[in-house]
């Protein structure tokens, strides 16, 4: 390593200005200033170690731990919201707690149960359920083939009480329910079959 | 003065009670058959009998397209099942005026084909209460060929150990699932009494079944 001059030292710490010093000093002087000054804009890096541990290439964390470390880690979150939709929203949600809706199924009174027709019908085109329940007919209850095979549905709200009925298939034959397990003479040479609804709320 | 005006009352009453008769039977009923059937509930209701059920028969007729004879034979009929109802609930100790509710209940258990003794018995064991669940329970386990006597026996074992209403149906139920079970039917209604009151119940709908009942609408397609 070459010893530098003392002076040069001087007048690099600004003790001496350089202007008094031999040129041959003069000069290695303002080499060193532009050193410095490089030095000053180098971008600044890390020790060996660091540059080391930086090459070598750690395998990526997998999906569910990227999830995990992002769920754990805390975020700031902005919520920007206009009064007048959030309103509407609770409002919204109020309305859906208080109003019945067909989706959760319907509000039964007191003196109310719940009936199930089943009939299979295959090849019928309609099936009806008509009774004491409807006064016989003025309002028909319709049952469904969902699945094609034959086998007709209803589930519907009755009043609580014994009831007669009679399926009418395709709108005009009138048969009797043989699954109602009770049946009554119907005054006219044939059977209804009788139906006991109980009253679901107690 | 109060004997004509109750009589004008009398006649104002009957006079709007045929007009709304007259309302339900029309379009529903041979229009032949309205002026027979009026005089029918008229006497009916002349004798304290319910006329609910009458006007009922007639409508089920006019829906089935059964003939203007026919209905008014069947509502006729009725008449006679009603009044021997409450000739059967008046006889087991029922006061008059007897309950439109009850002499319903006693005459659809006749059609149901209970016999008159068994009506009677139940009737008089089951004073000022309702006994239609006991007409069902006993008529559907008749209509099963159990002997009617050992099956009014279990009905009012079942009504002596606290059970009333709807619950007297579970009994006849149980009875008929001991019965499916293989049992005689002396075992099955011996198996039964020793459980009771203990009878399972009947099962209550499914949440789901509920959830996908629906109300007949008004707006339905009429027959």
């Amino acid at each position: 390593m070459n010893p530098i001059d003392p002076t040069v030292h001087q007048a690099l710490d600004g003790e001496l200005p350089p202007e008094t010093l031999a040129p041959a000093l003069r000069r290695d002087v303002e080499r060193l200033q532009a050193v410095v000054a490089l030095l000053a804009t180098a971008p600044l890096v890390g020790s060996v170690e660091q540059r080391v541990m930086a090459a070598i290439e750690r395998p990526a964390p997998s999906a569910a731990r990227r999830l995990l470390r992002w769920a754990v880690r805390p975020h700031s979150v902005v919520l920007r919201m206009r009064p007048v939709w959030s309103l509407a929203l609770a409002a919204s949600l109020l309305l859906l707690a208080v109003l019945p809706s067909p989706k959760f199924g319907p509000q039964l009174g007191e003196e109310e149960g719940i009936a199930q027709f089943v009939g299979r019908f295959p090849g019928a085109r309609s099936v009806n359920v008509v009774g004491s329940f409807n006064d016989w007919g003025p309002v028909s209850i319709p049952l469904e083939d969902r699945n094609h095979d034959g086998v007709w549905q209803a589930i519907v709200v009755l009043p609580a009480g014994t009831h007669e009925y009679m399926f009418v298939v395709d709108g005009e034959r009138w048969v009797v329910d043989p699954l109602a397990g009770r049946f009554v003479e119907d005054g006219f040479g044939r059977e209804n079959s009788v139906l006991i609804v109980r009253p679901l709320r107690r | 003065m109060r004997l004509p005006l109750s009589l004008l009352l009398l006649c104002l009453t009957s006079s709007l009670a045929g007009q709304s008769l007259r309302a339900r039977l029309e379009g529903r009923v041979p229009a032949a058959s309205i002026p027979v059937l009026d005089s029918l509930v008229e006497v009916a209701a002349a004798e304290g009998l319910p006329i609910e059920p009458l006007l009922q028969k007639a409508i089920e007729g006019g829906a089935k397209h059964v003939s203007s004879e026919r209905i008014e034979r069947a509502v006729a009929a009725n008449i006679d099942q009603l009044r021997q109802a409450k000739a059967l609930l008046v006889q087991a100790g029922d006061t008059v005026p007897v309950a439109a509710l009850e002499v319903t209940s006693v005459a659809s258990a006749l059609r149901r084909g209970l016999a008159p003794s068994m009506v009677e018995r139940i009737v008089a064991s089951l004073p000022n209460q309702p006994r239609s669940s006991a007409f069902h329970a006993l008529a559907d386990l008749t209509a099963h060929r159990f002997n009617p006597d050992s099956a009014a026996d279990l009905i009012l074992a079942a009504v002596g150990k606290g059970m009333q209403g709807l619950r007297l149906l579970d009994v006849s139920g149980a009875a008929l699932q001991e019965l499916q079970r293989g049992r005689t039917r002396a075992e099955a209604l011996a198996r039964v009494r020793a459980k009771l009151p203990n009878v399972p119940p009947a099962p209550t709908p499914a949440q789901s079944t509920v959830q996908g009942a629906r109300r007949p609408s008004a707006t339905a397609q009429r027959q």
